[in-house]
């Protein structure tokens, strides 16, 4: 299957007896730092300010977010905005912190519809593979989890929010118990943690390699069977205002029908979630088709400040072949259990489980300085030796504890049980977002945020584990807040947007597509009216406007 | 993905995908092609990584291969396939209940004992799991069993959708698994409750908060190291 590997490979063999038991390659603070600077794709000067809103000629933005800033609303601009649903609370987004935050709601007495643009728990959720955080070990403490955050977020992290994380983070681990959540277990009954990168101590509570998987699927039962609204294939693609500087509800893509609606709603809270898909300086990405970014560009646009926005994580190990796989998650906890990353001569080169910035920094530098592997289409990685894990942990240890991944490249004919797998940083998480209070509030009345949408929790770079908990703990949060303090309805009018769009129109360059964007261009799916008046959007909609061909049933007999 | 000159691309091979003929690269996935094609709307799509089950499949082949199920989004391409979209709708199932055994599961799953054993459901799923060897274990009540093999369960619906005897397999799955979940103590957890805090604790986090941003970050990285104030 990697024949064309050979040569490389043979090396990793040969060298691994040699390697098994050695300790990771040191690395300084300052020189890891200096690798950052140097080589991670944060720091290579792929960005630009921008010249409208909260942020304007302050912060850099990767180039393709600023784009989207500075883009138009897709909304046609003779659109009224009347309520066709009105409701207590609107929650944007079914990944776990909407769903989190609508189950927080379930018996507030409060009505919640949860929109969302795919189906409920199409979500980067879904695909968290490593774990959740949480302080709950015997060595560990919820100041242990803070100072392990706070190092490896550079420092940058918002305190007031760090620590709500991680001392809420045991209260999150047993409300999800409560629900029925199974997370892994030692003979003796206990909870198993994980090392992650850049953790003290063993503080990783996993399900498997399927921890998101898990929690995912116990949120989206629960939540079926609560009150909450459910609108699936809803995409928002604009907020309402009063009029002046309150949010009071949102204008919702069907997109299916593709007809817009409005909903009017006392408090919205936006659970958007990442930016993956916008594949930033052509990186590949491990998160879902709807990581877009939807939620930055929505909040920008009411006046909501964004912090960080220039910062996001490459995971380290992305998949690098075989090319169906590409950009797809190798969750850390496989270097956690002792696999290795080798450069093309069977070398160990970075600290394994250092922090997530510093080993992606150091997996660019050893390609970039000639050093990495490539594949049969001109993609470059390093190796990641799995096999080392069956040596050392004995044989069935992937089998038993990386299900996933063994299940994934089993289709391309690749045992990580014997092959080493060939790995490059991929578009991971977003680690800025929207700046929101203790109590998930925006800095606008009426629009709380949770999740990857916000920004300051994990300051410039996030630890393993801490995102799950992040939506567990900031899903509550919001609830909580929203419930007591839910505000009446205001009027529902397209203000804020009119100011933008009188502001954008001062700009000297205006990019052709409209924001938020929805799907990855490389999907080629894009925004598109039906059903009504369509001025200039929509114009070049392809023929293919017929209904889908239905197949027969292959199990047509029952 | 990058939209490469098509010059030396890799080979190509013909799908069918809803009944639309297109062109896709030999090693890429069906919804890839789809994408390149212009067709994404076409296979309802969402994590593309093979976890969240929208992109629901049935395949057929010409050389009169069996085709059956799978997601999209893992499923290679292949000369000659037929593709059809095959989404299957979520079911909201009962509610867990503390303490499951056979008992509680057939009372809330009286459909348990229809299983005619047709195997289809095992067929039909894309993640490899027992399906009717589980419900087998489940009409006899081994539920720790039936919750490892439902540990990867995406949830997808196929093996509900294709089950002549409307058994609900995976509907049962995560009952079995959130009410064993439930069930289990977490001596750990026991002390969270707490809502005061000790004078260590106050000690500790005064000792990380109330100073500068730089000293934080020299502070911080030593009470990694110990675990406390060093």
């Amino acid at each position: 299957m990697m024949d064309w590997a050979k040569a490389s490979l043979d090396k990793v063999e040969q060298t691994r007896a040699q390697r098994s038991g050695q300790s990771a390659p040191a690395i300084s603070d300052d020189d890891a730092q200096n690798l950052i600077k140097e080589y991670h794709p944060d720091y290579v000067g792929s960005e630009r300010k921008i010249h409208i809103g909260p942020n304007a000629d302050s912060d850099a933005f990767p180039m393709e977010l600023a784009d989207l800033l500075e883009s138009d609303s897709p909304v046609p601009k003779d659109f009224q905005p009347n309520a066709d649903i009105e409701t207590d609370v609107l929650i944007i987004g079914g990944g776990g912190a909407g769903v989190t935050a609508a189950l927080g709601l379930a018996d507030s007495g409060l009505q919640v519809h949860l929109a969302t643009k795919l189906r409920l728990g199409d979500a980067n959720t879904v695909m968290a593979e490593g774990g959740i955080q949480a302080a709950l070990g015997v060595d560990d403490s919820t100041r242990r989890h803070f100072a392990d955050s706070y190092v490896g977020g550079h420092g940058k992290n918002d305190t007031g929010l760090l620590r709500h994380l991680c001392e809420e983070g045991p209260a999150g681990i047993r409300w999800l118990t409560h629900l029925g959540t199974l997370f892994d277990q030692n003979d003796d009954g206990s909870f198993r943690f994980r090392k992650g990168g850049g953790t003290s101590t063993p503080r990783v509570l996993a399900c498997r390699d399927y921890t998101g998987l898990e929690i995912m699927r116990v949120l989206k039962s629960a939540v079926m069977s609560s009150a909450t609204h459910v609108l699936e294939h809803h995409a928002v693609v604009e907020l309402t205002d009063d009029g002046k500087d309150r949010v009071t509800g949102a204008v919702l893509w069907n997109t299916q029908t593709g007809q817009l609606i409005t909903v009017s709603a006392r408090a919205v809270i936006l659970a958007t979630g990442g930016s993956g898909q916008l594949r930033l300086q052509g990186y590949p990405t491990s998160n879902h088709l709807g990581a877009t970014g939807d939620g930055l560009i929505l909040a920008y646009r009411q006046g909501c400040s964004l912090v960080f926005p220039g910062s996001h994580q490459y995971h380290p190990s992305g998949s690098s072949f075989p090319e169906a796989l590409v950009g797809q998650l190798v969750t850390e906890s496989i270097r956690s259990a002792g696999a290795q990353i080798l450069n093309v001569n069977g070398e160990r080169f970075i600290d394994e489980m250092t922090f997530r910035d510093v080993v992606a920094a150091g997996i660019i530098r050893e390609v970039m300085e000639g050093r990495g592997v490539e594949t049969p289409t001109g993609r470059r990685g390093v190796w990641l030796d799995t096999p080392l894990i069956e040596q050392t942990k004995g044989e069935g240890t992937l089998a038993h504890q990386f299900p996933g991944l063994i299940h994934r490249f089993k289709r391309y004919g690749i045992d990580p049980a014997t092959q080493p797998l060939l790995i490059y940083p991929t578009l991971h998480y977003q680690n800025g977002g929207i700046r929101i209070d203790a109590e998930c509030r925006t800095e606008r009345t009426g629009l709380w945020a949770a999740g990857e949408v916000t920004g300051g929790i994990h300051g410039t770079n996030r630890l393993m584990g801490n995102s799950l908990l992040d939506i567990i703990v900031f899903g509550r949060r919001v609830s909580e807040s929203v419930r007591h303090n839910c505000p009446e309805r205001g009027a529902v009018t397209l203000t804020r947007l009119s100011q933008y769009r009188d502001a954008l129109s001062g700009l000297p360059h205006k990019p052709e597509a409209t924001a938020p964007q929805l799907y990855p261009p490389v999907s080629g799916m894009k925004f598109e009216l039906k059903g009504m008046p369509t001025p200039e959007v929509g114009a070049d909609a392809s023929p293919d406007d017929v209904k889908s061909y239905e197949p027969p049933d292959p199990f047509a007999s029952r | 993905m990058n939209q490469n000159s098509e010059a030396a691309g890799p080979p190509t091979v013909e799908i069918t995908v809803a009944g639309k003929s297109i062109q896709a690269r030999e090693g890429e996935t069906i919804i890839h092609a789809l994408w390149q094609a212009g067709l994404g709307y076409e296979i309802q799509t969402g994590c593309v990584g093979g976890v969240c089950g929208a992109c629901t499949v049935t395949l057929r082949f010409k050389d009169g291969r069996r085709g059956g199920t799978d997601l999209a989004c893992l499923r290679p391409v292949e000369e000659g396939m037929e593709v059809f979209p095959f989404p299957v709708d979520a079911l909201a199932g009962p509610p867990p209940i503390s303490d499951p055994d056979e008992d509680k599961l057939r009372a809330t799953f009286p459909t348990v004992d229809r299983c005619t054993k047709c195997d289809n459901c095992t067929i039909a799923c894309p993640m490899d799991i027992p399906v009717m060897d589980s419900v087998l274990r489940m009409q006899k009540g081994q539920l720790e069993a039936v919750a490892e093999d439902f540990t990867t369960c995406i949830h997808c619906g196929l093996c509900r959708a294709v089950c002549e005897d409307k058994v609900l397999p995976h509907t049962m799955g995560i009952w079995v698994r959130r009410s064993l979940g439930l069930s289990v103590d977490h001596p750990a957890l026991d002390q969270t409750q707490e809502t005061t805090m000790s004078d260590k604790e106050e000690l500790e986090w005064e000792h990380l908060l109330n100073c500068d941003d730089e000293e934080r970050l020299l502070r911080a990285k030593a009470f990694r190291k110990e675990g406390t104030i060093a």
